[in-house]
């Protein structure tokens, strides 16, 4: 009987979102520690997508399953759902993986509760113990605490993982079989739950998980300006610009999607410059894989020290003023 | 006697007044001392709060609680900023004649829109002639043509720019020929009612204190708090029981903030390789402060439990006004000195508390005055 | 048109001081000593969005809870809010549930509250943060449920439209009633308790029920109704070098550049932009 790793393809507007391919990569180290044989297959549901199935299969799937509809145009929970766990009851699969994004969040424990199986949320890491058995660490209390999460006896088990957690590996392109699903009773205007429309802003600049090197501003930068100097010096250097949870609700910072932390966002850049911030955990969390990293902060008793490379126990605004002066 | 414990609604008042005081006051409350900025735009919101009308019955716009939850409200507040409090206590202790000895007309009209913070209220009684000397006080009010007639000025007033002014002045003279004090409601803008100079305080900043100038004042003869010569009985007993309990509760936030403070510093401060608070001398000063603290505490409450319980609270008011304001100067001098150098820079805290502190020794009667009425009651009260 | 709104919420300890968790290295379980408790913070935009419904619809908000016996302080809590009547749902056979058993929990004790329009429960707990509680309890129940909701729209007949944050925007929804939300802190913001709220609590319904108070399966409660386990747990290692740069801060800023470039960084400054004739690779 072959192992089967199943991942939750997610793609909004037609794009795969970048978590589906972190997720093939550890699907497939996941494998390689099974015992037997593994079947790694995707799950891809839209209006579009069959041409998403060739990145799918460079990066390794042995089986995608298509729904392609106009009805799944727009995520809809209760139709995906469904469709996600009629597969799952007929296939069988003993892990499946889904992206903790805004919609992974909440279609995997729907499909949970469906399946009446467990679900590790938002783990930070997924192995397979010495009884095959799938092993994930979840962070509590802000990341304080992480703890290890089984799920011995329903299937199939299942874990979320938040974008930028896992490494997207190289390509290891397969020729899978592709299952098309029977999307022909679907029918969303009849649903108690309708999705009206959906509205992306498009991003300016290098998006924060993509770029080399992050300035970040914590409570300690004190003002909006200080936060445009941010923004300043991280465009003059291809960078990005990102904060704390207090910079947001002081409106310094335009939004959450800058925020960096465990409810936040998780970003391992080659460096990350912090400018006043304190060090608590649940930042941290989110940049800990980061390469360098430099701290600014005008307490020298500031836990940041601690899980910093270098540190400057200086006024964040003198040091930003400094580099506005230098780097052009 | 039972031991002292507030019941499970003090407490989630407590609870309440903090979460409110960290978010909307702890930030500002540095800012609101350097600029002497008075933020009325919280009166309103502590309205909805039911904090400006704390002790005022519901059916007058008020949450129906006592002097023990006002004091609690005050406190929570002068833990971050003993301006706003001292605003905020004043505002009660103009309130509490209109509701103790005011007509049902009276309490109608004004306590509604002072119980939700809409309007400001204060009262004013001092006089460039003595504030000490209250019965010395020179403001006249004639009564003529169904009118009352008001001139002089009062001084060192707090809320000096309040919508609705408790003022006294003296009616008349009694058949010894002493002066007889009646008490008044002036509204703002009344003609001739006017604001004279501000006073920029060393402390309790954060409130607006000044000159009130009375130049032709007509009221209408039913405002009037009570009869007219009743003003010695209501304005002390506002002073001597509203408004020192309110500079007594303002003193133990402070000497809160001395204690938070000071053992933040002492547990971060490292020198010669470990914390302060492991010196023994600083442990002293801990030991001190708190000591200063948890009296001042259990000297107000206790009174504030007594007046809730309709008992005579003068003399249980001017100890605890005279102990933890002298308290609250003495612990924030040693909180700031056991910071070193950080003590004396602006960005903490406890310069304010000093300041505040040393302020409050003048307001709501000096220590000097507290003396004298605990002398008195305690050498006619312990004769043998 | 009236409405029954419920809200869930559970105590957490409060998660300003989440870094003096620890694990006691004998016990090997997670010491919270003297940490309060207090309402989950995004619960509260739940408690909010309930009142604001119903100051503009009329009807009723009821807050329940699964949780140990001393929650009442934190239901006393959401009553002086506002809201009118209270449920705990506290039970031995309760504990150790995850949150597929959690939100079967809930689900009992919401059927036995009676019929209900609209559920809100925050989007996650400050302290296990799983964020899954709110789905699968719209799940047991079986009507639509969202995530994530930032903005509620308008309510007609027994329609709502609501929208929901995704990454770099959001989605508008149509959603019929009965319903559940899960909230967002952007939704709201929650209102201060007041002192007539308190004392209005006091009287305010607040009813304890156990397992036998309700109509459940025992299999699915508990650590027994909880397909996932816990395993070990441990905390983080997060420690980097800390080497501390000093001298003039002007030097120090010129060091800062030089590490960021030996990452990889490519920054210009005055010196490196060159004027016609200079070399530089």
């Amino acid at each position: 009987m072959k192992n089967k790793i199943w991942v939750y393809a997610e793609q909004v507007e037609s794009a795969l979102d970048r978590v589906t391919l972190e997720l093939l990569t550890k699907a497939r180290d996941l494998a390689k520690a099974l015992k037997g044989d593994t079947e790694i297959a995707a799950v891809l549901l839209g209006k579009n997508v069959k041409r998403l199935c060739e990145t799918l299969a460079d990066y390794g799937t042995d089986v995608i399953y298509v729904g392609e509809s106009d009805a799944l145009e727009l995520y809809n929970p209760i139709l995906y759902s469904r469709l996600i766990t009629d597969l799952v009851k007929q296939e069988d699969p003993d892990i499946l993986l889904f992206g903790a994004t805004a919609i992974g969040s909440e279609l995997g424990p729907t499909v949970a509760a469906q399946l009446k199986t467990g679900v590790a949320a938002h783990c930070v890491d997924i192995r397979i113990n010495e009884k095959g058995l799938m092993v994930a660490s979840v962070p509590s209390f802000g990341g304080k605490i992480l703890g290890e999460i089984l799920c011995p006896d329903n299937r199939p088990q299942m874990a979320s993982v938040k974008p930028g957690i896992f490494l997207q590996g190289e390509k290891e392109p397969k020729e899978p079989a592709i299952h098309w699903l029977d999307t022909t009773e679907l029918q969303p205007e009849k649903l108690s739950l309708k999705a009206i429309r959906i509205e992306r802003k498009a991003l300016a600049g290098v998006p924060l998980d993509k770029a080399d090197v992050v300035f970040c501003g914590g409570y300690g930068i004190g003002t909006k300006e200080n936060w445009d100097k941010l923004e300043t010096l991280a465009s003059r250097v291809g960078g990005a610009a990102a904060s704390t949870r207090p910079v947001v609700d002081e409106g310094w910072a335009p939004g959450e999607e800058v925020m960096v932390g465990t409810s936040g966002k998780s970003i391992r850049p080659k460096a990350y410059v912090g400018f006043g911030i304190s060090g608590a955990t649940h930042h941290v969390c989110g940049m800990k894989d980061s390469g360098l990293v430099i701290s600014v902060n005008k307490d020298d008793k500031a836990p940041v020290f601690e899980v910093s490379d270098f540190n400057i126990v200086a006024d964040a605004t003198k040091v930003l003023d400094l580099l506005m002066e230098k780097i052009q | 006697m039972q031991f002292f414990q507030f019941t499970e609604e003090q407490e989630m008042l407590r609870k309440a007044v903090r979460e409110f005081a960290e978010a909307e006051i702890a930030p500002k409350a540095a800012e609101w001392d350097e600029k002497d900025y008075c933020p009325m735009e919280l009166f309103p919101v502590m309205g909805e709060l039911g904090i400006t009308g704390i002790f005022v019955p519901e059916e007058y716009g008020g949450s129906g609680m006592g002097y023990v939850e006002r004091a609690i409200c005050l406190e929570e507040i002068a833990r971050y900023s003993a301006g706003l409090a001292i605003a905020l206590m004043t505002h009660h202790l103009g309130m509490a004649p209109i509701l103790d000895h005011g007509t049902e007309e009276q309490k109608a009209k004004y306590l509604p829109d002072l119980c939700a913070g809409t309007k400001l209220c204060g009262l004013a009684t001092t006089e460039p002639g003595g504030g000490s000397d209250y019965t010395g006080q020179k403001s006249t009010a004639e009564l003529a043509d169904g009118q009352w007639v008001l001139n002089g000025r009062k001084c060192f007033i707090t809320n000096y720019q309040a919508d609705v002014c408790v003022l006294t002045a003296v009616s008349g003279q009694d058949e010894k020929g002493r002066n007889q004090i009646s008490v008044y409601i002036i509204e703002k803008g009344t003609c001739g009612f006017n604001m004279g100079r501000h006073e920029h305080k060393i402390g309790l900043r954060g409130s607006m204190t000044g000159d009130l100038i009375l130049n032709d004042v007509h009221i209408p003869q039913e405002n009037i708090i009570g009869k007219a010569g009743a003003g010695n009985k209501i304005g002390m007993a506002a002073i001597g029981e509203v408004g020192r309990a309110g500079m007594t509760a303002i003193c133990v936030g402070i000497l809160r903030g001395c204690v938070e403070e000071g053992v933040k510093f002492a547990n971060e401060r490292i020198l010669y390789g470990k914390p302060i608070a492991k010196l023994q001398s600083i442990q002293f000063d801990i030991a001190g402060i708190r000591t200063d603290y948890e009296a001042a505490k259990l000297l107000l409450y206790s009174a504030a439990g007594k007046k809730d319980a309709k008992l005579p609270v003068t003399t249980d008011f001017a100890i605890a006004k005279y102990f933890s304001s002298e308290a609250a100067v003495r612990s924030a001098k040693k909180t700031m000195e056991l910071m070193g150098g950080y003590g004396v820079i602006n960005e903490y805290p406890v310069g304010r508390f000093l300041r505040d502190a040393l302020a409050s020794i003048p307001s709501g009667g000096t220590s000097h005055i507290q003396k004298l009425i605990i002398a008195g009651s305690t050498l006619s009260d312990f004769k043998a | 048109m009236a409405l029954n709104i419920i809200v869930c919420i559970k105590p957490v300890p409060d998660p300003q001081y989440y870094d003096k968790v620890s694990i006691d290295p004998q016990t090997k379980r997670i010491t919270r000593e003297g940490i309060p408790t207090i309402i989950n913070p995004v619960d509260k935009n739940g408690i909010e969005a309930a009142l604001q419904l119903k100051k503009t619809y009329g009807g009723k908000v009821t807050v329940i809870t699964m949780a140990p016996p001393n929650a009442v302080e934190n239901l006393r809590e959401a009553l002086a809010m506002g809201a009118d009547e209270a449920v705990l749902l506290s039970d031995r056979a309760f504990g150790g549930a995850d949150t597929l058993a959690t939100s079967y929990t809930l689900a009992k004790g919401i059927e036995k509250i009676g019929e209900f329009d609209v559920i809100f429960c925050g989007v996650e707990s400050a302290d296990g943060a799983t964020a899954q509680v709110a789905s699968q309890l719209g799940e047991w129940l079986g009507i639509p449920h969202l995530w994530n909701v930032f903005s509620l729209e308008n309510l007609e007949e027994k329609t709502m439209r609501v929208k929901t944050k995704i990454e770099n925007g959001s989605m508008e929804w149509e959603v019929n009633l009965p319903c559940l939300f899960g909230v967002a802190r952007q939704l709201n913001k929650p209102r201060f308790i007041s002192a007539m709220g308190i004392i209005k609590a006091k009287s305010k319904p607040l009813a304890t029920w156990g397992k036998n108070d309700l109509i459940v399966e025992d299999a699915r409660l508990g650590l027994t109704g909880s397909p996932t386990k816990a395993g070990e747990i441990y905390t983080p290692d997060l420690r980097r070098k800390g080497e501390l740069l000093s001298g003039p801060l002007d030097e120090i800023v010129d060091t800062v550049i030089e590490k960021l470039r030996t990452a990889g960084i490519t920054i210009r400054t005055a010196s490196t932009s060159c004027s016609a004739g200079e070399g530089g690779a």
